[in-house]
This record gives structure tokens, sequence and C-alpha cells, in this order.
């Protein structure tokens, strides 16, 4: 409880340096909307663009992480992130194709949420039609998930390629990045997130049981091939929602559960929320680090055009922490 | 003369005829000597295409031995990014670069990626930490080069796209020439490198007792792939799952040998695939050209995978480990996963 207490007070911290991170307005001038003084201009800044944008990142956030943990619990497999079942990639090329096809444009985000969990549903069946009876081994599984996301990626670039006017605006997803959210945004990613959240909550306690052991769950009563089922909807209809809004941020839903599970242990009942948090607390510390970050690099190169995408940063945090992962693997010892 | 070799051959003479004849004009195979559209535009695209996709498959079963992974393929060691991001930064950038220097942006911003892989892996234990930084590199200059996407308007946005999905339009002789000098080094670094790799195929305990410094061959295996990538990327982008593909189907088609017997079969396979994947690149939407390198992707991913799914029943007992080893990841108190950390695969 402690933990998340203090995850809690993170959350909360990484919300107030995205909100006080920007090139206009400084902390103090925050504080004084936020207490109801400021100019209409200040107003403007703080309440319809740095406000939703924080919230966006950290809902955003959430979702991955919940969706990472959930996919990991439910196909014992502990390399199983959105982004390399072909869930997050597949909600991608659902949103490019949309888009591409003119359905749903970047002004539209409704439609571009549909496009996402058709197309991430589409990814993680495509992924089950190919292991087909392997499904029980998480290697083989990671082998064709890599290969699927592989695919679909490619098949992204063809959309674009084809039809080249989108690249602009696409890229953007691409990458994951923050810049530009609005209310708009944020009004359609809570209710989404906050009814897929609940529904991963309710099932947190059969998932702790599914990770003892498929003849464990199955012996103490629970139908396993449904609830990993309702556990897939989930994860992708998460994952949908944050790639629809903030695009693919690379790594959040892969690493951020196995940060969950080192701070909370394997109970899913406080693993969960802990997975939430550390998902908003990261992808909000990310988008505030973004914000400096492009201040800063503006100032030294003289660019006015400058920002740098929060997918960019949790990228390279996402692929240090590799580097340090497989620093600490020692095959030969184990396996010996 | 075995069936492959007639097939290879006989998929060669196809290629290459298909490969000169057609396209906007077509020209009738008498007419070959004199067509200047054949000798100075389609022949070095043609070469281009075979020295290519050699370099591809041989750098993709290179990996895939010496990281005993069947899903090591060149695109996880940082060279593609690194040339793309080299040929990005300076155009998004508008930083002048002269003239003489700009052919070799994309060739040092491959050495340069393969180099930091290099540098990494270096610091690894075991061949699946290997993979694991060759991914957490190319990953990291994957998201520095969509950090200048981002950055870049229109114009430069779909250059740079174009690039990254590998192509083979308008290249001359000049840019064969280019890979000449690269050639030279690389092959005979194959030829020495090749019978090393057989050994680490059987593990690294085993390769160790046969007296293999494992962990100094497995670098000098990366570095004679990024030798052999890293032109090819800088001239054609890079050419995406050849290198994949090329070695499954070496292995598929050629099950009794060992890694020195398909090293030949994978380059000639690349060379093959990559060739015949210029044909649709060119003829597909005439006279517009689509790049290679989506066609390579379009065939080779499923190609590969059914390769993989179904490894040939006299192999069976060589066949490569299916599966990736899980890194051990940074558990706290609670180890989360009941996995197996040592699946052992490969022929122990």
């Amino acid at each position: 409880m402690r933990r998340l207490l203090l995850l809690l007070v993170l959350v909360v911290a990484a919300g107030c340096a995205g909100m006080t991170a920007g090139r206009a307005l400084g902390p103090a001038g925050v504080w004084e909307v936020l207490m109801g003084g400021g100019s209409p201009l200040d107003r403007h800044i703080v309440l319809e663009l740095r406000l939703p944008r924080a919230l966006v990142a950290l809902t955003a956030g959430a979702c991955l992480g919940v969706a990472g943990i959930v996919l990991q619990s439910a196909l014992a497999n502990p390399l199983a992130g959105p982004e390399v079942t072909g869930v997050a990639p597949g909600a991608v090329l659902g949103a490019v194709v949309a888009s591409g096809a003119g359905l749903a444009g970047w002004q539209s985000p409704g439609a571009v949420v549909v496009a996402a969990v058709i197309g991430g549903f589409a990814g993680a069946g495509l992924l089950w039609l190919l292991t087909g009876r392997e499904r029980a081994d998480p290697f083989g599984t990671a082998v064709y998930g890599v290969l699927v996301s592989a695919v679909l990626s490619g098949a992204t670039a063809m959309v674009l390629l084809a039809a080249p006017g989108e690249l602009g605006s696409v890229v953007q997803w691409l990458v994951g990045s923050t810049e530009g959210r609005v209310h708009d945004h944020w009004n359609l990613l809570w209710p989404w997130a906050l009814c897929w959240l609940l529904a991963a909550w309710a099932l947190a306690a059969p998932l702790t049981l599914l990770r003892c052991g498929e003849d464990e769950a199955a012996a103490r009563g629970l139908a396993t091939g449904r609830l990993r089922l309702a556990a897939l909807a989930c994860a992708v209809a998460l994952t949908a929602g944050a790639v629809a809004t903030v695009g693919a941020l690379g790594f959040v839903g892969l690493l951020v559960p196995h940060l969950a599970f080192a701070l909370y242990g394997a109970d899913l009942r406080t693993a969960l929320p802990g997975a939430a948090l550390t998902g908003a607390a990261v992808v909000g510390g990310a988008d505030a680090a973004a914000q400096a970050l492009s201040r800063l690099l503006t100032g030294v190169l003289d660019a006015d055009r400058l920002s740098v995408p929060t997918g960019a940063l949790t990228t390279c945090a996402g692929a240090a922490l590799l580097l340090i992962v497989a620093r600490r693997i020692r095959e030969e010892e184990t396996s010996a | 003369m075995s069936g492959r070799t007639v097939l290879a051959a006989g998929a060669l003479t196809a290629a290459v005829c298909g490969g000169l004849a057609l396209g906007t004009p077509p020209v009738p195979p008498a007419e070959f000597a004199d067509a200047f559209v054949v000798t100075e535009l389609r022949l070095p695209r043609l070469v281009l295409a075979l020295i290519a996709g050699a370099c591809l498959g041989a750098a993709g079963l290179v990996l895939q031995e010496a990281l005993r992974n069947p899903l090591a393929v060149p695109e996880l060691l940082g060279v593609s990014s690194g040339a793309a991001l080299a040929v990005a930064g300076p155009l998004v950038l508008a930083v002048s670069v002269p003239l003489a220097v700009q052919p070799f942006l994309a060739i040092g911003g491959a050495a340069a990626g393969g180099a930091l892989t290099l540098l990494a892996a270096g610091a690894a234990r075991g061949p699946s930490a290997v993979l694991l930084c060759g991914a957490a590199v190319a990953a990291g200059l994957q998201s520095a080069l969509l950090v200048l996407m981002v950055l870049a308007d229109q114009l430069d946005l779909q250059l740079i796209h174009r690039y990254l999905l590998g192509s083979l339009s308008a290249r001359t002789w000049d840019d064969v020439t280019e890979l000449t000098p690269w050639l030279v080094a690389a092959v005979p670094a194959l030829v020495l490198c090749a019978p090393v790799l057989s050994v680490l195929r059987l593990g690294d305990d085993d390769a160790r007792a046969l007296g293999v410094r494992v962990h100094r061959a497995r670098t000098a295996a990366l570095a004679v792939a990024v030798v052999l990538i890293a032109p090819v990327v800088a001239v054609c982008g890079p050419v995406a799952w050849v290198g994949f593909l090329a070695p499954h189907l070496a292995r598929r088609l050629a099950p009794g040998k060992d890694a020195v017997g398909w090293l030949p079969w994978s380059a000639v396979w690349g060379a093959l695939i990559v060739a015949w994947a210029d044909l649709p690149a060119r003829l597909a939407l005439a006279p517009v050209e689509t790049p290679v390198g989506a066609w390579t992707a379009l065939l080779g991913v499923p190609a590969g995978v059914l390769l993989l799914k179904r490894p040939p029943a006299a192999d069976r007992s060589k066949a490569p480990p299916t599966g990736i080893r899980v890194p051990e990841v940074p558990a706290g108190r609670n180890s989360p996963h009941g996995v197996p950390r040592s699946r052992r695969g490969g022929a122990e």
C-alpha cells in the first residue's frame, strides 16, 4: 500500500512536471492560473493546452501499462508486450489505413479509435492463427509475435507509400507523441480507458490464478480459454485507445509490467493498479522530459520548430533498459 | 548436377533475361548488346541486385548461425538505421554537406551503427544477449530517426521513407564500383569465418571444448556481417527480409549440410530473391517504380514463416532452435513468470 501511495505521488509529480515544463509559462504562472487568476492567454495555455496534454499522457501510460501486464499474464509470456504481439502495430496500421482511405482524420479521433481497435484485433488474431498448436510455448509465440509485428509495420510503410500525403500527419502516430492533444482527445480517451481499466481490474484475480499454471487454474474451476479471450480483448482495447490518441509509445507496454512485478510482486490485484500507476508515471515523466528537452534543444540549436516526441524518449529509455537486461544474462551459467 | 543447381541456374537465367528485356521500353534479347538502356541502366541494376542479395543472404546466414537464432536478421544490427540516420540528419537539419563527402554519408552511418552494436554486444555474454543488444541499439537509432522524421517537411519525409524501404531505381555502374572495395574485404573474411560458424552452432560449451574462443568468434562474425551489410544498405537502402528468407531457403533445400555448405547457397538464394523481386518492383505500376524492399518484405516474411514452421523432416535433429531465449528480467523479490530460464535449443 505504501508503495502504491508513493507511486501515486510520483504520478502527480509527473503530471505537475508536464504542466510546468512548457515554453511559454513558468511554474508561478501555472499556479496563478490554477488558483483562478492569470491573463486570458495564460488561462488558455494552461487549461486548454497543457492540462489535456498531461492528462492524456498519464491516461495513455496507464492504459499501455495495464495492457502489457494483462497480455503478459494471459499469454504466460514475459516478452508479450503490445509492441511484439502485433497488437500495437496492428492498431497503428488500422489507424493509418483509416486515415489513408479518408474514413478518419486527425480531426476526428473517434473513427481512429474504432479503426485502431479493429487493427489491433486483426494483429492479435494473426498471431493467434500463426502460433496454432504451439500457443503454450512462450518462446515460439514471442518469435511469431516479432514476425507479425514486422509484417504489420511493413504493411504500414507500404500504405504510407501509396498515400504519401498522409505521411506527415501519420509519422506522429508511428513515434508516439503527446504534442497538441486537446480536450477532444481527453474526452474520448477517459471513458474508454476507465471502462476497460475496470474490466482489467475485474480480471485481476482470475489472471493471478492463471499465472500459477494452466492445469492449476483449470483444476480450480476456471474456464481458462474464455478468460484468456477476455483478457486479450481487454488488452487490445486498452492498447487501441492509447494508440489512437498518442500513437505507439515504444517499449512502455513491454517494460512497465516488469517494473510493476518487481515492485509489487506477482499478485495482480496489487500489481495491476501498480502497472497503471507506473505506466502513467513513466509516460507523464517522459512527456515532461520531452518538453524540457525540446526547450533545451531549441535554445542550443536555435531552431524554432524543434519538438522531441515523447515516444522517442520512451524508446531510448527502453533501449537502455534492454541493454542493461542483456548484460545481466548469463546463459552459459543458467544452462550449464 | 543436383536438382537445386538446375533450379538455381534456371531461376538465374530467367531473372537475367527478364531483368534485361522487360520494362519501358521492352528490348528483345537479340538487341541486348546494342541498346543503351540495357547496357547502361538495366545491366548495372541487375548486377547490383545480385550483389546486394548475395551480401544480404550471406550476412543473414552468418548472423543466424553465430547467434543460433532463426530470427537474427540484418535489420536488428543497427546498420540500416545508422545509414538512414546519416542520410536524414543533414537533409532535415539543413546542414550543407560537401559534395565529396556525400557518397560516404550512408556508408559512414551504416558502419557507425554497426560499430555501436558491436560495442554494445561486447558486454553481452550469450547469443541471445547479443541479439537483445542489437535490438536495443536498432531501437535507439530508430527513435532518433523518428525524431528527425517528425521534424522533416513533406518532401524530405518522402525521400527518407522511400530510402527506408530500399530501392534499386536509378542506380548506375558508379554504384556498383562503389561496392567493389567492400566486397574485396568482405569475401575473404567470410570464407575464413565460415568454419567457425559450424562450431558456434553446436552451442557455447561444446564450441569452447573444441578450443574456440566463443565470445571473440561471435564478435568477429558480427563484424563480418556488418561489413557485408553496410555498403549494400548505403547504396540500395535496407532491402528487407532477404537476410531472413535466404538462409532458411538454403537450409531447406540442402538439409544435410552444415554452415560451410549453406553459406554459398544462402548467397545464391539471396541474389535470386532480390533479382526476382526487382521485376515486380519495376513492372507492377510501370512506368512508376515501387521500392524493391516492399516486394521482398511482402514475399519474404510469409515464406520465411512457412519455412520456420515446418523444418524439413530429414533435418529435424539439426534444426536451429525455434525459440528465442528469454532474458532474465530484472525481477524483484517475486519472480513474475514461471518460465524455465534455460531452454537449450540447437544440437546439444
